[in-house]
């Protein structure tokens, strides 16, 4: 415990120091649903779908963009060997930077939400409430990939290439339902309706939090 | 016979891409097979000139 | 290649392509609704088949090159990745081949062609991952993360896909002539063609592991050739 706690503490007093790429992932998320607001130009009658569909391309598009830097960030001040070579427990490692993954992307989704209710015209309230669990899975979900992911990518070449080429595929049935439930909990649906991909988000979670934790150790690694 | 196109267009696809799979397996095996020839012929003109007795050589098996 | 069994898988599979072949074209009865094109059908089932099994064989060799290290898994793995994604290219070929006659449309949304869809994407990102790397171990470790991860990602996929069809259906005419097999004769050549594709799979898949060993030993080879020659350099 000792050791995923200290690991979390340093990245998230790295980017809080640093602040920049907070606020740059921000700015990104804020530019991709600009794009798609001229993209889809909503109407009243669709801004549940298009609001739920602008929400999920910012989280998957700008939380890779967040992955990536954090990993090359690391791979280039030689902190991740220092931390491969070190005792702890790479699951331990793993869930640390998964935590800090998933306290950033979920900064930048709280502010996004604050977006879509501006662009897409939606009401402050018990709808907006209602996008917190598909989002929070949607997010812990894509940050448990990406970690694993972005471990990966960055020991190759165009790795900030191949992440995106990795992640989206593998990620696609938590899209599904995760735009499902947020399109349904914007639509006034109870919670209730979305049942099933929330549980299909559920399981998604559970799925690659346990393969990141078994995994990881395999692709820090050098030897 | 309507929509024969399609049908003949479907098999012969699948029968030329299986057909170029296999040619582009073949190719590369016979310039694998030539260089793992001239390797095996380096290592054994190498193997004569042994190493100083301070050198273990990683080819005494 | 010039071994037994290899001469023995690829006799089969000759033999059970062409009575296939036969089969198809001259013995089973047309369908009723759709016509010849829906012949289609019995070449593309297989090769759907073979694309899944060698997705699952990536994964199994992924486990065990990560549980054994030893290269010959992650050799398999390639080789099996590589076979899928022909298949798995000529699943979607053919699907398309037969959904603009029947449909109108070269493409659809319907859950099985989207699933397989998402499988082509699953299998190219394993295959750029090994293009974009350099032929190591730590590719090799890669590969079988990426495999492990992909091949417990498709049952997801498939339910999230199905759910997601059934709330929404994309194609008003359902898919006949796969549930519907009217004719005896028809399951009869489907699964002929299956066990040709099968004989097909086993035939190629080891034509071209085999084709990986080789590298592999001469990567190992060259290795020692280099160790020699500097040592006996360092005179």
């Amino acid at each position: 415990m000792g050791a995923f706690a200290a690991v979390l503490r340093k990245d998230l007093r790295l980017e809080i120091r640093s602040g920049q790429s907070t606020i740059a992932l921000f700015a990104l998320s804020l530019l991709i649903m600009v794009v798609l607001v001229f993209a889809l130009n909503p109407q009243p009658i669709d801004r549940a779908r298009d609001a739920a569909a602008a929400l999920w391309v910012a989280l998957v598009f700008g939380g890779m963009l967040g992955a990536t830097r954090s990993m090359i960030a690391e791979n280039e001040n030689g902190c991740m060997r220092a931390l491969t070579l070190s005792p702890i427990d790479p699951a331990a490692l793993y869930g640390a930077k998964l935590a800090a993954a998933f306290a950033f992307m979920a900064i930048v989704e709280i502010a996004a939400v604050g977006l879509i209710t501006l662009f897409f015209n939606l009401d402050f309230g018990a709808d907006l409430a209602r996008l917190a669990p598909s989002l929070m899975f949607g997010t812990l979900g894509f940050a448990a990939l990406a970690t694993l992911l972005a471990a990966i990518s960055s020991r190759t070449r165009a790795g900030d290439l191949l992440l995106p080429i990795l992640a989206i595929p593998l990620f696609i049935p938590a899209i599904i339902a995760g735009v499902k439930a947020s399109e349904a909990a914007l639509s006034g649906f109870p919670l209730a309706a979305a049942s099933q991909w929330l549980g299909i988000l559920a399981a998604f979670d559970v799925l690659f939090i346990t393969l990141g934790a078994l995994l990881f150790e395999h692709v820090i690694r050098e030897d | 016979m309507e929509h024969f196109d399609y049908l003949f267009a479907a098999y012969s696809i699948i029968f030329v891409v299986i057909f170029a799979y296999v040619a582009f397996i073949w190719r590369r095996q016979a310039r694998l097979e030539t260089e793992l020839h001239a390797m095996e012929e380096r290592l054994q003109n190498l193997k004569p000139v042994s190493p100083s007795p301070g050198v273990k050589s990683a080819v005494e098996n | 290649m010039k071994n037994k069994i290899g001469t023995a898988l690829g006799l089969m599979t000759l033999g059970l392509m062409l009575v296939s072949l036969f089969m198809v074209f001259e013995w089973v009865p047309t369908e009723a609704d759709q016509g010849i094109v829906q012949r289609i059908f019995y070449f593309h089932v297989p090769c759907a088949w073979v694309a899944f099994a060698a997705f699952g064989i990536v994964a199994i060799a992924g486990v065990f090159y990560l549980w054994l290290k030893d290269q010959i898994w992650d050799d398999l793995g390639y080789a099996a990745a590589e076979i899928g994604m022909v298949f798995c290219t000529l699943v979607l070929v053919t699907g398309s081949l037969w959904a603009k006659p029947i449909w109108g449309t070269w493409w659809t949304w319907d859950s099985r062609l989207t699933t397989t869809f998402i499988l082509w994407l699953l299998y190219g990102g394993y295959l750029m991952l090994r293009a974009m790397a350099d032929d190591t171990e730590e590719v090799a470790r890669f590969g079988a993360v990426i495999g492990i991860a992909a091949a417990l990602d498709v049952p997801v996929v498939i339910l999230s896909v199905r759910l997601w069809r059934t709330i929404h259906p994309a194609v008003l005419i359902t898919r006949s002539g796969e549930h519907g097999l009217e004719d005896p004769r028809m399951v009869i050549t489907l699964l002929v063609a299956l066990a040709a594709f099968t004989a097909l799979f086993g035939w190629l898949l080891r034509l071209r592991f085999q084709q990986l060993r080789t590298r592999t030993r001469l990567t190992i080879l060259r290795r020692e050739v280099a160790l020699i020659e500097a040592a006996v350099g360092d005179y």
